[in-house]
């Protein structure tokens, strides 16, 4: 593991460090820059996906919380001189973009919801999920660390209509927003995962829209699921299985544990990266919920697999049933993702798949904490953001699911 | 709809799958090739290029990259467009009497089976016979030979499949295990094929190559004729079929009472026999009637066809009920099998070839019958059997009128054998359906299968030898 990095001197001018530095410390803004960078977005602290999006050198996107509360102590501050925008640690600044809040939030579908509701942008991808429902809330055994969703009522929650999602991603489309369609759907008690819920939606984005799909789900009972994940169109997906730790897992994650079990997550994950293509299986271990070696074991698990481990931070919330959990510092955190770089490399997965992810350190951005160019990979991933690159990572993806899936009649 | 995802490396997939581009534009490559080479002594330009399109049609029809109907139908096409014959006389090849004949018995097997007909008599043999064992395999044998002499095999063997897989389950018997099962299925199986070559009626094959020995020599096969030439190879085939079934799947069961309650649910099901079942029975005897005494004078596309009309005037049948009855694609095949097969002999081609690559060892009709019967009869075994006659008739018939042999003779020495396909499921609907069952392997029927197909060939060349000259036939 790369040697942990002291912190003798600010971290502006590396994006890595910088970047798990405002997402765990947030930052200072006034009002007239949010005004000058025409934002208005939530400052709900606990929600990750809120914040400030910034721009930091070498593209790194980061989601910034700017709460008042939560950010009184940051060293650091968003200044507004001159039409840029610099974060500013002390006498130093680094040039960053702040990126406006994308215009088609100020929208609502024909049937009146807001778009902004639906559908959440980081980077150019589109976050959506189509029913914000996850049954381990009704059964009381929802991860611990989940703050919930506040539309969640013993089984009413809110389903948008295919159309309703059409729309919305019609919206970020135009925007140059929805590069990548994330659909996520939590827990419900089926043996297909979810994808038959969301098999309409893919269907109809796929139909409409030269866009590429990651679908979040929980693993499917049987594997003849991934492959009809595969076969209708997500190009992307997603099986978190949280906490690499077993006993840890069971302890933070009772319902998974209990009713998918840790067994299934690594088997279903397994299983995708042999049909999914290299770089697009991942899956979420949360740093700072178990002990830094559990993670990094769970990394070259995974990794050996050819799945790409994805390591948000967890911040603690008021509403999450983890009361006496401690933020990591980025000092703590940092080596992790430079072993996670390394391991990627070493198995040679993907790397132009999970990019510009505002709310979580990729793969690809470890490699600021190990020194390392990483020409060829930032080059395919510059590529891929082309429009060009889009079109061809369009046309292979189609190519490819054309010569892989089989469709048999069965008369 | 089931979703299968291919996981091999993506190279191999692609490689694989651009076999079939580059196999067409090989075969585009090759027809351009033939085409372009110097005609050889004693060939028209147009019968080279009738060649080329044979060499094609050959190719697509051995592979099945291609349904057999569309390469017909790219038959068709073609023969005018490279000035092999005319548009005109092309596509009234088409209109051949063989092609409405077999439109027609499509039909009538469609109404015997939508009205309930077949189902019964089926039932009521088996029932009324199969009260041992062996008399149960015996009864499933006969009942699909007789069967298949009055409609297609395929159709008999897809009535009666369900019937059998019943008996089977009901019997406890162990899929892939029980010699009994199996004996049922190849029961069910070789009794359609043995009985499918008795008549023009067991199926389409036999119309094809009667109507292709008519359309090349205006020579005529009639119902009566042929069934009188083919019914000891039937006859003979039937007592060895039985023979060596039992002897090679010998019973393994005693009892077979609970297949009788099986029958006894079915007929209840059924229940007591209606005005339709009567009604086209009476049709269907009418019909075999005059097959069998007018059908040279009436000539047996008309009387299956008024027999059609009749069935509609009488309210028997609606269209939608027989549509599905209907296979076009076997017709459309068949119109393209004619006309290609016409091409050759009226271009000069099939005579060349017979003259050229067969001629040296053509010195007996018997040898040029055991010859192209073998050949038949192998072919069969891999490929569609209409495609073998599509393929071997035009140079047997072009080979007959070279050689001064009655182009007849190799009409039936390809016809009945295309039939007679034992070993494989792929060579026969009846076959197939028999493995489809789970009760029998593809091993276990071409091991079985391997002995009644040389025994087939040698009963057929027999029955040429000896039989043929004894009812007037000159060799």
């Amino acid at each position: 593991m790369a040697i942990m990095k002291e912190k003798t001197k600010t971290y502006l001018h590396n994006p890595g460090y910088l970047k798990v530095e405002l997402m765990l410390k947030g930052i200072r803004v006034d009002g007239k820059a949010l005004k000058k960078a025409n934002l208005d977005k939530c400052r709900d602290v606990a929600n990750i996906t809120c914040g400030l999006d910034i721009i930091l050198p070498h593209n790194t996107w980061v989601t910034v919380p700017y709460a008042d509360d939560f950010v009184n102590d940051s060293p650091y501050e968003l200044i507004e001189s001159e039409g840029k925008f610099f974060v500013r640690e002390g006498a130093e600044s680094v040039n960053v973009s702040v990126v406006p809040t994308p215009k088609f939030y100020r929208l609502k579908t024909t049937t009146g919801i807001s778009l902004s509701k639906i559908g959440i942008v980081h980077g150019g991808h589109v976050a959506i999920t189509p029913a914000t429902q996850c049954d381990f809330f009704n059964k009381e055994i929802e991860c611990r660390y989940c703050a919930g969703n506040p539309d969640i009522k013993k089984g009413k929650a809110s389903v948008y209509t295919v159309e309703d999602v059409l729309e919305t991603v019609e919206a970020a489309y135009k925007e140059g927003k929805a590069e990548i369609v994330y659909l996520s759907i939590g827990f419900s008690e089926t043996a297909d995962g979810g994808i038959e819920f969301l098999k309409p939606y893919i269907k109809a984005i796929k139909k409409h829209f030269n866009t590429l799909i990651a679908v979040e789900a929980l693993p499917p009972k049987e594997n003849k699921w991934i492959d009809e994940t595969y076969a209708i169109g997500a190009d992307s997906v997603l099986y978190n299985l949280e906490i690499f730790d077993p006993k840890l897992f069971e302890d933070i994650c009772p319902g998974r544990a209990a009713i998918i079990g840790r067994k299934r997550h690594l088997d279903a994950l397994e299983y995708a990266a042999t049909v999914f293509p290299s770089g697009t299986v991942a899956s979420h271990l949360i740093v700072g919920l178990e002990p830094i070696e559990s993670t990094v074991t769970g990394i070259d698990f995974l990794t050996n697999m050819g799945v790409i481990p994805i390591l948000p931070v967890y911040r603690p919330s008021p509403r999450a049933k983890l009361p006496h959990y401690k933020m990591p510092s980025t000092e703590v955190i940092a080596p992790v993702y430079g072993y996670l770089y390394r391991a990627v490399t070493t198995n040679k997965i993907n790397t132009s798949w999970v990019r510009d992810i505002s709310v979580v350190t990729t793969p690809l951005e470890g490699r600021f904490f190990v020194d390392d160019n990483a020409r060829m990979q930032t080059f395919a991933q510059n590529f891929y953001k082309s429009r060009l690159g889009l079109k061809a990572a369009w046309s292979l993806a189609t190519l490819r699911r054309k010569l892989r899936v089989k469709l048999e009649h069965s008369d | 709809m089931k979703v299968q995802i291919d996981r091999r490396r993506i190279w191999l997939i692609i490689i694989l799958k651009s076999f079939r581009p580059v196999f067409f534009l090989a075969t585009g490559l090759f027809f351009f090739y033939i085409i372009n080479l110097p005609t050889p002594d004693g060939l028209t330009i147009q019968g080279q290029r009738a060649i080329a399109l044979f060499v094609v049609c050959l190719i697509l029809w051995v592979t099945g990259l291609l349904p057999l109907a569309i390469t017909s139908l790219l038959a068709i096409v073609t023969v005018p467009l490279l000035g092999i014959l005319d548009k005109k006389e092309t596509y009234a090849l088409f209109g051949n009497e063989a092609v409405f004949f077999i439109l027609g018995a499509f039909i009538l097997a469609g109404a015997a089976m939508h009205s309930g007909l077949s189902s019964r008599i089926a039932l009521a043999i088996m029932n009324r016979f199969g009260n041992t064992p062996a008399g149960l395999v015996f009864s499933i044998f006969i009942l699909a030979a007789v069967l298949s002499f009055f409609m297609s095999e395929h159709a008999v063997a897809a009535m009666l499949f369900p019937i059998v897989l019943e008996i089977a389950k009901g019997l406890n018997l162990k899929p892939g295990k029980s010699n009994y099962a199996k004996s049922l299925f190849l029961a069910l199986a070789w009794g359609c094929i043995i009985g499918g070559i008795a008549t023009f009626l067991g199926g389409a094959r036999v119309p094809l190559a009667v109507g292709m020995l008519k359309e090349a020599t205006g020579i005529n096969i009639d119902f009566f004729e042929y069934t009188v030439m083919v019914f000891p190879t039937v006859l003979i085939m039937l007592l060895i079929g039985y023979f060596w079934l039992t002897r090679f799947f010998p019973s393994d069961i005693e009892d077979i009472h609970l297949a009788k309650s099986v029958f006894e649910r079915k007929m209840k099901e059924i229940g007591k026999t209606g005005y339709m079942e009567y009604a086209v029975g009476f049709v269907m005897i009418i019909t075999i009637l005059f097959w069998l005494f007018f059908g040279k004078s009436l000539g047996i596309a008309n009387i299956a066809i008024v027999s059609v009309v009749a069935l509609f005037i009488l309210k028997l049948v609606r269209w939608k009920d027989i549509e599905e009855y209907v296979n076009w694609g076997i017709i459309l095949m068949y119109g393209g099998a004619i006309t290609l097969g016409a091409s050759m002999e009226k271009s000069g081609a099939a005579a060349w070839i017979a003259n050229t690559i067969i001629g040296d060892w053509a010195n007996s009709p018997l040898l040029v019958i055991a010859i192209f019967s073998l050949l038949t009869i192998l072919l069969t075994e891999g490929m569609s059997n209409a495609a073998v006659i599509a393929i071997l008739l035009p140079v047997g018939i072009g080979m007959a009128s070279q050689f001064n042999i009655e182009p007849k003779l190799i009409t039936y020495a390809i016809a009945v054998p295309a039939g007679l396909a034992f070993c494989f499921p792929m060579a026969t609907p009846a076959n197939a359906i028999a493995v489809s069952s789970g009760y029998i392997t593809t091993k276990d029927m071409a091991k079985a299968g391997i002995v009644m197909m040389i025994l087939a060939w040698v009963v057929f060349n027999m029955t040429a030898r000896f039989y043929w000259p004894m009812i007037g036939i000159k060799l």
